[in-house]
């Protein structure tokens, strides 16, 4: 057996699958060659190592901050807006509201002497109204949907 | 609690199938990431994001599979996810960080003006470990790591990657052999130095 057929068969030689007699054929190899000496027990070493990195354990405090995380998120769910409600319906929801304050303000200022109660039963500010919360209600119905996502 | 209990659980948001889910289930979420992603640091913060995706995705869980092969599933695919994401900022995944030197200290990143030859020898078989897992193909890469570090047994492997048995032999075979060809590429070129 030369170096390049021990290679060959270097894994079921480790792993002990060979048939016996080509099994002492390796031994044989590996007593006269100090090269395939060399790589079985580098193999060997990097085997070591695999069996470092299965023993070693995550912290102790891993689970209590996991159980932190979850607390805060799903109990009471942290808001992921998606883009579109950040860069678009969010201003466009600020700019209708800030229309409406300054409607509802020249208006009151025209009914200067007009009582609350009057004002609000005004037609067209209930659709203002309305038009705000329709904005409110479809920007939550937005959240939710991210959230279940 | 069984199965059925937990899930059920999770989906009326109760915080005792919330403790019993982690209690149960982060060493095994938190150790397969930790193959994956190289250290045990980001698998620790990555075990957060899984255990919500978890919970957030419980409604869409088909009992087709048991619930740790699918809880396994979510592990392995946020940990890829998060291997590619550090490829494409170019970000190094540390592995070293996770073992220990023969006497047992951390071995670092950063080269201590004392290295002794052991420690140097070890820190280079870390990276060549790495290097050699991932050059792997994803599938090998995945069926290799699932059943030499986290000692899946095959049948247990072809559940979590939904694939047949003979395919995941010949994932694992195949990983085997380019894993010891890199190896004894390196090796035989380390021996003429
Ligand atoms: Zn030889």
């Amino acid at each position: 057996m030369d170096c390049s057929q021990f290679k060959s068969d270097l894994s079921a030689f480790r792993e002990g699958t060979q048939p016996a007699e080509m099994h002492d054929l390796c031994e044989q190899h590996l007593s006269s060659c100090r090269a395939c000496s060399r790589l079985v027990s580098e193999f060997d070493k990097v085997d070591m190592l695999i069996e470092q990195v299965k023993a070693a354990e995550p912290n102790p405090f891993a689970a209590t901050r996991i159980l932190q995380r979850l607390e805060n998120e799903v109990d009471t769910p942290q808001k992921r807006y998606p883009v579109v409600w950040v860069r678009v319906l969010r201003p466009a929801a600020i700019a209708v509201a800030l229309l409406c304050g300054i409607l509802i303000g020249s208006y009151t200022a025209k009914n200067d002497a007009a009582p609350l109660n009057q004002v609000i039963n005004t037609t067209g500010n209930i659709d203002f109204l309305r038009s705000n919360l329709f904005i409110s209600e479809f920007a939550d119905e937005d959240k939710i949907l991210v959230i279940n996502n | 609690m069984t199965d059925q209990e937990l899930i059920e659980g999770i989906l009326r948001r109760d915080r005792k199938a919330f403790q019993y889910l982690v209690n149960n289930y982060q060493k095994q979420v938190i150790k397969t990431a930790c193959y994956f992603v190289g250290n045990m640091e980001d698998a620790e913060d990555l075990s957060q994001e899984i255990f919500l995706d978890i919970i957030h995705s419980m409604d869409s869980f088909k009992k087709s599979s048991s619930l740790s092969t699918w809880i396994y599933r979510i592990t392995v695919n946020k940990s890829l996810n998060m291997v590619k994401r550090h490829k494409r900022r170019g970000m190094m995944l540390r592995i070293e960080s996770l073992f220990k030197t023969p006497d047992g200290r951390e071995t670092g990143m950063t080269p201590e003006p004392h290295v002794s030859p052991a420690d140097f020898e070890h820190k280079e078989k870390c990276e060549l470990l790495q290097a050699a897992i991932g050059r792997l193909p994803e599938n090998q890469r995945i069926a290799f790591v699932l059943n030499k570090f986290d000692d899946q047994t095959y049948k247990q492997i072809a559940e979590i990657m939904k694939i047949g048995l003979p395919a995941v032999e010949s994932l694992i075979h195949r990983a085997k052999a380019n894993m010891q060809k890199h190896l004894i590429i390196h090796f035989s070129e380390y021996q003429k130095k």
